[in-house]
């Protein structure tokens, strides 16, 4: 037996709903079904082959005869023994629905074989033996080949050959016995032969239809079944939805009552349906008595303003589209005005018509004094406070240079002093207005073509007054590089005068601060070797941070103003580069920053 | 480059602390003369009377800031072509950018160093047609 290697694919079909009712039974499975049925009449004729074959050796014994009897009771044996295993091997089968065609041609062939003994009796026996022998051969013949039609009535070619293998023998042996009663039987038979057939081949038909129908309903029923299942889980899903969405109805309804911000439910016109406490106790009006006046939104804007707004309004009825961040001076109940900032939400039906508006109000009036406030004091900063810094520093600088002619050394001492403090505060105003700009993003960079080794060498010249002061030299470490990069000329300098006066700073006396390029491919990096002492572990995470300084105690003897790095970091990433530091091999730190090579991909 | 060192300067400044340190700066390492002006009304007529070589203008003051000065010296024949460099503690650089585009010949940033201000006078001027 061959097992077949095809996949069951119509298990795996998906169903086909709506066709029609008998297409949508599997081929295969009524093929099954049919041998199902053939096979289970498989014992009735193995014991009905038995007990007739008994019989018949029993009536047809005689001295004459008795070898073929034997040898003929011998071959319905093998063949019954055959059909049993046969039968045997089908109920034992698992690959019973896959394999239906081959156990219905072995079946086929049993039927065949079974046929031709009983035609064989027929042909051998009928002209050797008595009358009464010969009519009861012909009954025997006829019972035998008319049970084939029950037995085999579900598949008609398989009793068309069973049959045909009993009586086309006899009817050959009738027609040629030389006798004209038999020779008019002989027509006969073939006769009955086929319309037995034809009665096989209905019958057939019937039980055909039968298996067809019985799995087309089968399938309806597994359908229906899944069907049912769906939607009694979509009922529970819908179920649970709808707790949900009165759940979250309630919560919303309770969150936009107690939000701290104000919460306007308009509808598609702009008057007020609802409004929440927190409006209620920015506005000065309880919701009831908006509601009951019939109030526009407008009572919350001053008048010079409703023709704006009514444009503003039809707009967004016509987008349908939530507009954010609106500031708006809105009049309170008793005259005074807040600035709120709103967020306005049309609420949509599914047909896109405009049911609602949300509005939500938040009081930002402390928050835009803030901002006034810190613009004004920015503005102080940077003028008001350096305009006499610049009289302070420029007065000692002008004593200390000695063009005022020779003061007293201590004098001297303490007017230098005072220089240095003032040229601290001074930095300290310039790196607070720098990190405020950067940060509110006001800082415009400049970018030009820049050949780094001439900006290095240049910010070397413009430091040297520093290395001076803490008793280190500038240097190259090895040779700078020619490359051109896309930067802002004088925050690039800012950053490398940082960088190098924090190396000065932290180098012992006598030391050399190196300055070092790298060239990456698409990047340059160039780099601050000092000798100082390392950054420190618990400093490190920080040191890119606001007013960062590892030893505050550094900041007095040195200046600074711990907000150097933070600068640089905010320059350089601003100029699509980054910035760190390492150890320093022998001690000390290397501070660099990479920029883009300009070209480059 | 004009031909003459740079010699005489008018400085428009309201403030009398910084008119004091410009004008030693100025006078004392730059050895140039200083005609300083308070009142920005009346700079125009001061420039025509002592006749500088370049003018100063200070960008904040009452009254009236460095760049209206600026526009109004503009109007005036006899003071029109006087190279301008202006004080300044504010200025964005866009701002900056529009006065040298209008002809200024040159910004000096506030806090400035009273030390090293006749050295970047000069180099302005060196840088003169």
């Amino acid at each position: 037996m061959i097992p077949s290697s095809k996949p069951d694919s119509a298990a795996l079909a998906a169903p086909a709903r709506g066709a029609d009712a008998r297409d949508s039974a599997d081929p295969q499975r009524v093929l099954a079904d049919r041998v199902e049925q053939l096979y289970s009449q498989m014992p009735l004729g193995i014991v009905v082959t038995l007990v007739i074959g008994s019989i018949a050796t029993y009536e047809l014994w005689d001295s004459r005869t008795r070898d073929l009897v034997l040898f003929w009771w011998g071959l319905v044996l093998l063949v019954t023994a055959a059909r049993a295993a046969l039968y045997v091997g089908y109920r034992s089968s698992k690959g019973k629905l896959a394999e239906a065609a081959q156990w219905l041609r072995w079946l086929g062939i049993s039927a065949l074989a079974n046929g031709v003994n009983w035609g064989f009796a027929g042909a051998v026996f009928f002209p050797s033996h008595t009358d009464e022998q010969q009519v009861f051969l012909a009954f025997l013949l006829a019972g035998i080949a008319s049970a084939g039609i029950p037995t085999y009535a579900a598949s008609w070619p398989m009793f068309a050959i069973y049959a045909g293998a009993i009586v086309l023998p006899f009817t050959y042996v009738l027609a040629t016995f030389g006798n004209r009663l038999f020779a008019e039987i002989a027509l006969l038979v073939p006769l009955f032969w086929l319309v037995n057939v034809g009665i096989a081949y209905r019958l057939n038909q019937v039980f055909y239809a039968g298996y067809r129908l019985r799995h087309a309903y089968g399938r309806l029923t597994e359908d229906y079944t899944a069907l049912n299942r769906k939607l009694e889980q979509q009922l529970v899903e819908l179920d649970e939805a709808q707790r949900q969405v009165d759940a979250s109805g309630r919560k919303l309804a309770l969150f936009a009552e107690r939000a701290p911000i104000a919460v306007l439910e308009l509808d598609s016109e702009g008057r007020i349906q609802q409004i929440n406490h927190a409006a209620e106790n920015l506005f000065g009006w309880t919701s009831n008595e908006l509601v009951e006046k019939n109030a526009s939104v407008k009572i919350l804007i001053r008048p010079e303003f409703h023709a704006d707004f009514d444009a503003q309004w039809q707009q967004l009825i016509a987008s349908r589209a939530p507009v954010a961040h609106l500031k708006i001076r809105n009049p309170r109940r008793d005259g005074l005005e807040v600035v709120c900032e709103w967020n306005v939400t049309p609420l949509v039906n599914t047909e896109g018509g405009v049911v609602g508006v949300i509005a939500q109000g938040q009081d930002i009036t402390r928050q835009m004094e803030a901002e006034q406030l810190k613009k004004e004091f920015t503005s102080t900063l940077s003028h008001e406070l350096r305009t006499p810094l610049t009289s302070i520093i420029g007065s000692l600088q002008l004593i200390n240079s000695g063009v005022m002619g020779d003061v007293d050394k201590e004098v001297a001492e303490l007017t230098g002093v005072a220089e240095r403090n003032g040229q601290r505060l001074l930095d300290l105003i310039n790196d607070i207005l720098d990190i405020e700009k950067i940060e509110s993003g006001k800082l415009n960079l400049v970018p030009e073509l820049l050949t780094l080794d001439e900006l290095v060498g240049e910010s070397l010249v413009l430091n040297k007054g520093f290395a001076e002061r803490f008793q280190v030299r500038y240097e190259p470490r090895g040779t700078l590089l020619p490359v051109q990069v896309k930067a802002d000329r004088k925050r690039l300098l800012q950053v490398m005068t940082n960088l190098l006066s924090n190396a000065a700073k932290f180098s012992p006396a006598g030391e050399a601060v190196q300055v070092s390029m790298e060239d990456l491919g698409t990047r340059v990096r160039i780099g601050v070797h000092d000798h100082g002492p390392g950054i420190p572990e618990n400093f490190r995470a920080r040191i890119f941070g606001r007013f960062a300084q590892a030893d505050s105690s550094a900041t007095r003897q040195k200046g600074g103003t711990g907000l150097g790095l933070a600068i640089c970091k905010r320059l350089i990433e601003l100029m699509d580069g980054k910035i760190g530091f390492t150890d320093r091999e022998g001690g000390g730190t290397v501070f660099f920053f990479e920029l883009p090579k300009h070209g480059a991909a | 480059m004009p031909a003459q060192p740079l010699n005489r300067i008018c400085y428009v400044e309201d403030d009398e602390d910084i008119q004091k340190i410009v004008r030693v700066s100025l006078e004392r390492i730059g050895k140039m003369t200083v005609e300083v002006v308070s009142d920005p009304m009346v700079a125009i007529d001061t420039i025509k009377a002592f006749k500088p070589e370049l003018v100063m203008l200070d960008w904040m003051m009452p009254g009236m800031d460095g760049p209206t000065l600026y526009r109004m010296m503009k109007e005036v024949p006899e003071v029109r072509d006087l190279p301008v460099v202006f004080i300044t503690a504010k200025a964005s650089q866009r701002e900056l950018d529009e006065l040298r585009s209008l002809g200024a010949a040159g910004t000096i940033s506030k806090p400035f160093s009273p030390k090293e201000l006749p050295v970047q006078l000069r180099a302005i001027w060196s840088k003169l047609p």
